[in-house]
């Protein structure tokens, strides 16, 4: 492997932090991880964005106290500066929990049309009737990023001159050193801690799904109520809406295609009436005969390019 | 003689032929035949494959059809004849060679005749050729004299001079035939050996001049021809300089022939005696009592081969298509292994030629010729495997323009040609007669299968492995007997007489044990003319395979004859000595019977018996030489087990070690239907699980102190009802409330139970989200999980829904593949084969073979269970010589050939899984369809390279759109290729545990798991065994263990983690180790946020980009960090 000094010290603007792995029973031989450190500079400008640092090529398994220990206890600054880490995958989760069904509610939001047609559910709101998590603690895929964000500016300053200096001076940063006992270990106790947690309680498992029914239960009322304040009320405009449930049996679009389907073939008549129908047919045949006979030579052909065998054995 | 009318019936729609349907339709399109004989005549031939598209049999299809089975087979069979005939640039060395033998023979001076005596000693004193006298030797005070001169002339016959020789990797063999002039014979020279030995010195003398001739430097050597004792010939090997025919790749034999009419006929019919002994000659009349047929046809086919080269050119004048059939039939006869010699069953191209001309003769209803002149090569290919499959000619021995004979119904086959006075099947044997007959049905079944590969089954693929056919296979030492069964003084070897009597013995003694018995005598190697007889080696040994009929073969009571029939009782008694017993059995009868105990399960009963009867009947020398070869391989089969008891279910053959599990899942089912105080009523409980079906790779042991390491699935589903509400994830949780219920009453309903409700994809919402685990006291685990039919709605309406994003839409997609996979067709694969492992008992050992072998190269992970399973479906439902294999070994070979030449680049994998009917051709078109079209969509195959569709899943990519990816596909081919290699290479010698052996070598790096964690036999919990019975109580703790698998978790999420930089192996059956590969496309980029791995910078290049590279030693390190205490040590291949 590349020795530290051949490494650049930034790398597209970012400050490269190697950080040295603890050696294991099974993995003797010591590894460098390089962590990339720079300011962060979101596209879409934050209020917080100018005390957060934004960190690429986190280990995979960082977590929230890793970090915070890393850019404080082990670069030498005092502990409480920051406020929080985000990660790439919890970021994306944070903004739209709920998975695809927000989405669309939230472009319900955006939209006015789609507004008033919308009789979908939206399930956002779930607090006490999630499934529990089964993993004692998230793990990391590769190349993934984390935003730290400081409580001010300052210390989000002397957090990055500190990984400078950290460079500089040479000082070696063991990863997760001191912090073994603080995070749930790996290996075959996260395994069984996870194959344990697969296993709710009963009772709490219970709980949560009949906050979620209800929650449901609920939500499907209002819908409906709504539903039906608006096929009976017209809008500004003097229209009123066609919104779903209205009759007693739902109109289903498969069934009604289902219906014209089978009426156009009841009006298909006979097909061997008319003489020209049955000359029709026949040149037809013929023609696929002519086509099936090309399709085969093709295909011989093909054989025989790819040197199938025609040799026996 | 064909009557004209089939002329003017051309094309013409049949009047009259519903009897006899298949003929006529023959016949027929036979007709057709000059139009179709030119393949550029593009209708004709569509036309006719109109009919192979549809049902060949429908009779509105009948009329110009089926000349050749389909286009496809046709144009195949084409580039077949081209391919096979194509030898004539090369064989101008060969030519030169037989010009050159022919001036050497036309310039050896005469002999005059002298004794035997005189003849011997001038061989001894000026020559170093020996003579090569057949058994048995002439008697030194013979009277009769010994000569040479001129030959009559010198002619080259067989296949060569009709030109109907194919051209394979053997060597091609020439005969040049050298016809004895009359003036050296007499007139009773038939009799007693004398043509033989007169012709052994001509021989030689033919011999002594080659290998004393200057200018040429041939190696000679002596040979048998066909294997036939009474017929030494020479065989010419290429010498050096100009003699050096070896690029010709063909064998020169120099025959002898005599005039035909040098005997007369009436002599030497079948049912004649022309070896008499001293005292018979005295007593003539009961001499004639016991014909020598055998000698007799050998004299007469000495007689009778320029005859012969005669009648077949003139039949492949008459008929168009004789010729090139005759090259099918050689190409089909040498694809089983069949041969002229008396060692390859005495059936060869030149038999097959024989039988087709003389059925163009006659042979049918009334002397009618069965083929017709106009018949095409491919319809005389195929009415002659139907005369070979239907006709018994052991039963009905067929004559043909032979009014005069009169042949004794004997145990061998006879087809006698009486111009010429010959049975020409007289080589054969009863049991190779029956090989044949048995390999013409099997081809002919081929034919009625839409899903097998005709051409490549029928003249391409080669089954002479005996391993790949035979369930059993002995070996025996030959010995040297007299023919026992008579006082025949039939020219029959000693070795042949034993194998006739071994065939006996072990047919009587098996019965229905098996349909087949097979024997293969050694083959008669070349000699060296300097000595006078063929050397037998003492360690040959004749091979013995018997095809098994896997319900019967190892059954262990054999039920004789009844008490009170006397004759046949004595005889069983005698037959089997003291190990017959009389016996009473449930019904009421007493009957001589045979017990078989299954003691070891090392021996099966087979083995047993076959062993008995070759000791009692054979003699203790040939037991104690013989050699079975068993079938080690279902002790192959991984199993877990802790009592002495458990091991013996486990080695039970077939499915027995299942049913502990199956009766534990009807009690479920009972118990789960009723159920009192669920919502809705239970609409079906269907199994899922390959251990429900009989193919999980280890037997599922009961044992209330010991689960099973995995839960068996079974799906619940529920009535239907709209009150499910409205909104996917939604129905995922009310699903979580029935099954607590379910879980809740089950629990109440059965003392002991356990039931405790999981929960899997949590992170998606849209998934099936719980289960329940259910563990009866007795052991069984089952996992129960409910299926909601309205799920596929949903998803299906939130993927139609325009308003999701491309993620969600994706999401929505792969969920319903998901579904599809885990409700839909996984309970319809289980189903199908648990009704195909009744049918087949073979079958689950062999699939669980197959995935014990995947499993031993690491590639289980890869790919999917059922994606064996339907591989080895095929072998059993469409198998390719036409049978089905009837045992392990040749069902795991077989299957292994077959993947080892399947392209599934372009090739589909479609087979049919159901009971009875067949899959019609619509579907199996719609089938190809899909698979071109997906071809085409994805030429790279980078979302599904495998397409493995059956008739309950057409889409073909339910069980490999989940891998394997290119590469792995790929490496099975290669283990596979490897795999067939190594099994052909080593012959019976062959030992299938090599096979199972993986090579790390390959891999980039290989991660050892720390002992305790590898699941060895008996599974990651048993490593400390508990002594005593009365301490294995389940506790609580020991029960929420369960299924745990930490290995196998880590492996996932090795694979979540780094699954695109790295592939993974793993033996999911408890490997030790986890071996990874280094995914190519990790090289040097340039620099982004989002790179997909653990980076390293570069150095920079100087032209302003930053490039990073992947950092394999460091995510090496985090494989180790996240294995933990699970890992030994990594080692990375230097």
């Amino acid at each position: 492997m590349p020795s530290s000094a051949k490494i650049p010290l930034q790398i597209a603007g970012y400050d490269i932090l190697p950080l040295s792995l603890p050696r294991l029973a099974s993995f003797p031989q010591a590894a460098i991880h390089y962590l990339y450190v720079a300011p962060h500079q979101p596209k879409l400008p934050t209020s917080t964005a100018s005390r957060s640092l934004f960190l690429v090529n986190v280990p995979f398994d960082s977590t929230e106290t890793h970090i915070k220990h890393l850019l404080s206890a082990q670069v030498g600054l005092p502990a409480g500066r920051i406020e929080d880490v985000q990660f790439e995958g919890q970021r994306r989760k944070a903004t739209n929990s709920g998975g695809a069904l927000s989405i669309k509610h939230k472009q319900d939001k955006n939209s006015k049309k789609r507004k008033r047609g919308s009789s979908k559910i939206a399930l956002d709101d779930m607090e006490g009737a999630e499934l529990p998590s089964t993993w004692d603690r998230d793990l990391q895929s590769n190349g993934l990023t984390a935003v730290v964000l400081f409580v001010d500016r300052a210390s989000m300053n002397a957090a990055l001159k500190a990984v400078k200096a950290v460079r500089k001076e040479q000082i070696e940063l063991v990863w997760g050193e001191g912090i073994e006992d603080k995070v749930p270990a790996l290996g075959s106790a996260r395994y069984l801690n996870h194959h344990q947690l697969t296993y709710p309680d009963t009772g709490q498992i219970l709980e949560s799904t009949n906050n979620y029914m209800t929650k449901y239960a609920a939500k499907e009322a209002s819908q409906a109520r709504s539903a039906a304040k608006q096929r009976q009320e017209p809008d500004e405009d003097g229209f009123i809406t066609v919104t779903r449930g209205g009759r007693t049996n739902p109109a289903k679009q498969e069934a009604a295609q289902e219906l014209a389907e089978k009426q156009k073939e009841k009006q298909k008549g006979l097909e061997d009436f008319y003489r020209f129908q049955s000359r029709e047919k026949r040149k037809e045949r013929a023609g696929e005969l002519v086509r099936k006979f090309e399709e085969d030579k093709e295909r011989v052909r093909k054989m025989k390019e790819r040197r199938s065998r025609f040799r026996p054995e | 003689m064909v009557p004209p009318a089939y002329k003017k019936r051309k094309r013409s729609p049949l009047p009259s032929h519903n009897g006899d349907r298949e003929p006529s339709h023959i016949q027929d399109s036979g007709a057709l035949f000059e139009q179709q004989s030119k393949v550029a005549d593009k209708m004709a031939s569509t036309r006719s494959s109109l009919a192979a598209q549809n049902d060949t049999r429908s009779p509105s299809t009948l009329t110009p059809c089926s000349i050749y089975h389909s286009n496809l087979f046709q144009l195949q069979v084409d580039e077949l004849l081209l391919k096979v005939r194509s030898h004539e640039g090369r064989m101008a060395n060969a030519e030169n060679a037989l010009r050159k033998l022919k001036t050497i023979i036309e310039r050896i001076p005469n002999r005059e005749p002298r004794s035997i005596l005189q003849a011997e000693r001038e061989q001894h004193e000026s020559h170093t050729v020996r003579i090569p006298f057949p058994n048995p030797q002439p008697k030194t005070d013979a009277k009769f004299t010994l000569a040479y001169s001129k030959p009559a002339n010198i002619n080259v016959v067989g296949s060569y001079a009709r030109k109907t020789a194919i051209q394979t990797e053997d060597q091609l063999g020439i005969d040049l035939a050298v016809t004895m002039p009359l003036s050296i014979f007499q007139d009773k020279d038939y009799l007693n050996y004398r043509y033989f030995h007169k012709r052994a010195y001509y021989l030689a003398c033919l011999a002594t001049a080659i290998e004393e001739a200057e200018e040429c430097t041939f190696v000679i050597k002596y040979m048998y021809q066909h294997g036939n004792h009474l017929q030494p010939v020479i065989n010419v090997s290429p010498g050096t300089g100009d003699d050096d025919f070896s690029r010709s790749n063909c064998q020169i034999s120099i025959v002898l022939a005599a005039n035909g009419a040098m005997f007369p006929m009436s002599k030497t019919l079948p049912d004649k005696n022309c070896v008499r002994t001293k005292t018979e000659e005295a007593n003539t009349s009961d001499s004639l009592a016991i014909p020598t047929p055998f000698y007799n046809a050998s004299l007469r086919s000495e007689c009778s081969s320029l005859a012969y080269l005669k009648f077949l050119h003139g039949a492949s004048l008459q008929s168009i298509g004789f010729a090139n059939a005759c090259v099918l039939g050689s190409v089909w006869l040498r694809q089983r292994g069949m041969r002229a010699s008396l060692s390859g069953g005495g059936f060869g191209a030149f038999e097959w030629a024989c039988m087709m001309a003389l059925l163009l003769q006659g042979g049918g209803h009334k002397g009618k010729p069965v083929l017709s002149k106009g018949y095409s090569s491919y319809q005389l290919f195929k009415a002659t495997l139907k005369f070979l499959a239907m006709t018994d000619l052991v039963a009905k021995p067929l004559l043909i323009k032979a009014e005069f004979v009169d042949v004794t119904a004997s145990e061998h086959p006879v087809l006698f040609d009486g111009a010429r006075g010959m049975n020409i099947l007289y080589k054969m044997t009863p049991w190779s007669y029956a090989m044949l007959r048995h390999d013409a049905r099997s081809t002919l079944d081929l034919f009625d299968d839409p899903l097998s590969d005709h051409f490549h089954a029928c003249f391409i693929a080669s089954f002479n492995d005996p391993k790949q056919k035979f369930g059993s296979i002995i070996l025996l030492p030959l010995r040297q007997i007299r023919p026992s069964a008579s006082r025949t003084t039939d020219a029959i070897s000693e070795g042949m007489a034993f194998c006739g009597q071994a065939y006996q013995a072990l047919k009587t003694g098996l019965g229905d044990r098996v349909s087949l018995i097979d024997i293969k005598p050694p083959e008669k190697p070349a000699w060296s003319p300097m000595n006078s007889k063929q050397h037998t080696t003492r360690t040959s040994r004749i091979q013995v395979g018997l095809l098994l009929n896997p319900e019967q073969s190892n059954r262990t009571v054999d039920r004789g004859p009844s008490a009170e029939d006397k004759e046949k009782a004595a005889a069983f008694r005698k037959f089997w000595g003291e190990k017959a017993e009389l016996r009473r059995f449930k019904d009421g009868s007493i009957q001589e019977s045979l017990i078989w105990p299954q003691k070891d399960p090392q021996k099966t009963v087979l083995e047993q018996v076959v062993t008995y009867i070759i000791r009692r009947h054979l003699g203790e020398e040939a037991f104690s030489g013989s050699n079975f070869i068993r079938e080690p391989l279902e002790c192959l089969l991984p199993y877990q087990s802790i009592t002495s008891a458990e091991a013996r279910a486990v080695h039970q053959p077939g499915m027995t070690g299942f049913e502990p599990l199956m009766t534990a899942f009807e009690i479920l089912e009972k118990a789960i239907r009723s159920l009192k105080g669920l919502p809705l009523q239970i609409r079906q409980i269907s199994p899922a699980h390959p251990q429900l079906c009989y193919t999980s790779t280890r037997v599922p042991i009961l044992n209330p102190s010991q689960c099973q390491m995995d839960p068996a699935n079974v799906h619940v589903q529920f009535e239907g009802s709209n009150r499910w509400p409205d909104v996917i994830e939604a129905v995922q949780r009310t699903k979580i409330a029935f099954l607590l219920k379910m879980g809740e009453i089950l629990e109440e309903a059965t003392p002991n139970l356990s039931a405790r409700l999981g929960l899997e994809n949590t992170d998606r919402k849209m998934l099936n989200n719980a289960f329940v685990d259910i563990i009866y006291p007795s052991g069984a685990f089952f996992r129960l999980r409910v299926h909601q039919e309205g799920e596929l709605h949903l998803l299906e309406r939130t993927l139609r829904d325009g308003s999701h994003t491309q993620a969600g839409r994706d999401e929505a997609g792969s969920a319903i593949s998901t579904y599809k996979r885990n409700f839909v067709h996984a309970p319809l694969h289980t189903q199908a084969l648990r009704n195909l492992s009744t049918r087949f008992p073979l079958l689950s050992p062999c699939i669980r073979l197959m995935k014990t072998w995947l499993d031993s190269h690491l590639l289980s992970t890869h790919i999917s269970d059922e994606l064996i399973e339907l591989l080895t479906i095929r072998t059993f439902k469409h198998p390719v010589p036409g049978y089905p294999p009837d045992g392990t070994m040749p069902a795991f070979l077989r299957t292994l050939a077959f993947v080892a030449k399947w392209d599934w680049r372009s090739e589909p994998l479609i087979v049919d899984c159901s009971k009875e009917e067949k899959m019609d051709s619509k579907a199996i078109n719609d089938i190809q369809f899909r698979f071109e079209a997906l071809r085409k969509l994805d030429p790279a195959r980078n979302r599904v390279a495998i397409f493995a569709a059956s008739n309950i899943d057409p889409k073909g990519v339910t069980w490999t759109e989940l891998g394997p990816p290119n590469m792995i596909a790929a490496r099975f081919t290669s283990l596979a290729r490897a795999a067939t290699a190594l099994a052909k290479e080593q012959g019976l010698a062959f030992e299938p545990e090599a096979l199972f052996v993986p090579s790390m070598t390959d891999y980039d790096f290989v991660i050892y798991l720390a002992p305790k964690f590898t699941m060895g036999q008996h599974g990651a919990e048993k490593a400390v065994e508990p002594v005593f019975k009365n301490l294995q109580t389940r506790t609580q703790e020991d029960r929420s263990r369960l299924g745990f698998n930490p290995v196998r978790m880590y492996v996932d999420e090795l694979r979540k983690l780094y699954g695109n930089n790295v592939v993974f192996f793993y033996n999911s059956q408890g490997g030790s180790v986890i071996a990874g590969l280094w995914n190519p496309q990790t090289g040097p980029r340039p620099w982004r946020i989002g790179v997909p791995y653990n980076t390293t910078p570069l150095a920079s290049s100087g032209d302003g980009e930053d490039y990073v590279s992947i950092n394999k030693h460091t995510t090496l390190h985090d494989i180790a960090r996240l294995g933990g205490d699970m890992l030994l040590r990594i080692e990375v291949k230097q």
